[in-house]
């Protein structure tokens, strides 16, 4: 006597075997996707590395705040340095005069 | 004894019954040669079960065939519904959808550090920029300062210079105050 998973059972049809059978083979496929999703860690690996990029971001932007004051500091440095260019031409009349004095 | 034999042998010819035919034939169909094939219906109904073989699950009627004098029957189905066909469609896309969707929150995650790396490393072209420029314009003022270095020394002489010529000063004052003061006594002399 065959008796197949085919063949009815006793009190059930082919129909709500079928039906069964696609149930358990959908909650079977979703299963195994989140299996697959939750074994690889990716969700914990990305939010800690999200965490980390938030918490060196305050990092950054001081350090990009500190490097453009450097350089509105290097400016005046610039500014400075063409003022005393200028000054310093008149040295030499002031060193010819003093060693005329000295005499 | 007999009897449970042929109701044994019922039992096994009604589990292992043929493709039940469309139509309900109750009269015995002629076989004179038996056939390997399980079909005991004649070549007209052969090709309207052919015809309506995606039919057969759908509507499998009970037919009673009479094989050697034992009758078998076929299972009574409910015939299937007409937008089976659709409902499966429909079920396996929203179990698509569904996965779909699973596998999209890694993904959206992935893109959101993607875009978080790319802002970073704008932030850090830009930093690199400001700090190419200072470095290059740090390099020129150290070149411009080397070069005011004897203007910084001639500065330092005339600093030396003048406190020499502030300390001279200093002396003939005291001397012309020392030579006043002598006069003045000859002066009363």
């Amino acid at each position: 006597m065959a008796s197949s998973e085919t063949q009815p059972r006793f009190g059930q049809s082919v129909k709500g075997l079928l039906s069964d059978k696609v149930t358990s083979c959908s909650g079977d496929v979703i299963a195994l996707t989140r299996q697959v999703l939750k074994g690889s860690r990716s969700q914990e690996l990305l939010s800690q590395a999200a965490r980390n990029m938030v918490i060196q971001e305050d990092a950054i932007l001081h350090s990009e705040d500190s490097l453009r004051k450097m350089s509105i500091i290097t400016t005046h440095l610039q500014y400075q340095q063409e003022a005393i260019q200028k000054n310093v031409e008149h040295s030499k009349n002031l060193q010819d005069q003093l060693k005329h004095l000295m005499k | 004894m007999a009897a449970t034999g042929d109701e044994a042998a019922a039992m096994e010819s009604i589990s292992k019954a043929p493709v039940p035919p469309t139509d309900l034939n109750l009269t015995p169909t002629p076989t004179p040669t038996p056939t390997p094939e399980p079909e005991p219906e004649p070549e007209p109904r052969r090709e309207v079960a052919a015809n309506d073989a995606t039919e057969n699950q759908k509507a499998k009627r009970p037919s009673n065939n009479n094989d050697g004098g034992v009758e078998t029957a076929e299972e009574a189905t409910e015939p299937a519904e007409p937008d089976i066909n659709e409902l499966c469609r429909d079920m396996f896309d929203k179990m698509a959808v569904f996965l779909q969707g699973e596998l999209t929150a890694t993904c959206e995650d992935y893109k959101l550090l993607e875009n978080m790396n790319k802002l970073t490393s704008l932030k850090y072209m830009e930093m690199k920029d400001i700090s190419i420029n200072i470095s290059r314009n740090l390099q020129d003022l150290n070149q411009k300062y080397a070069s005011l270095q004897p203007y910084l020394d001639q500065i330092n002489q005339i600093e030396e210079q003048v406190t020499a010529l502030e300390q001279a000063a200093y002396k003939l004052d005291t001397y012309s105050k020392k030579l006043e003061a002598k006069f003045k006594k000859l002066e009363k002399r």
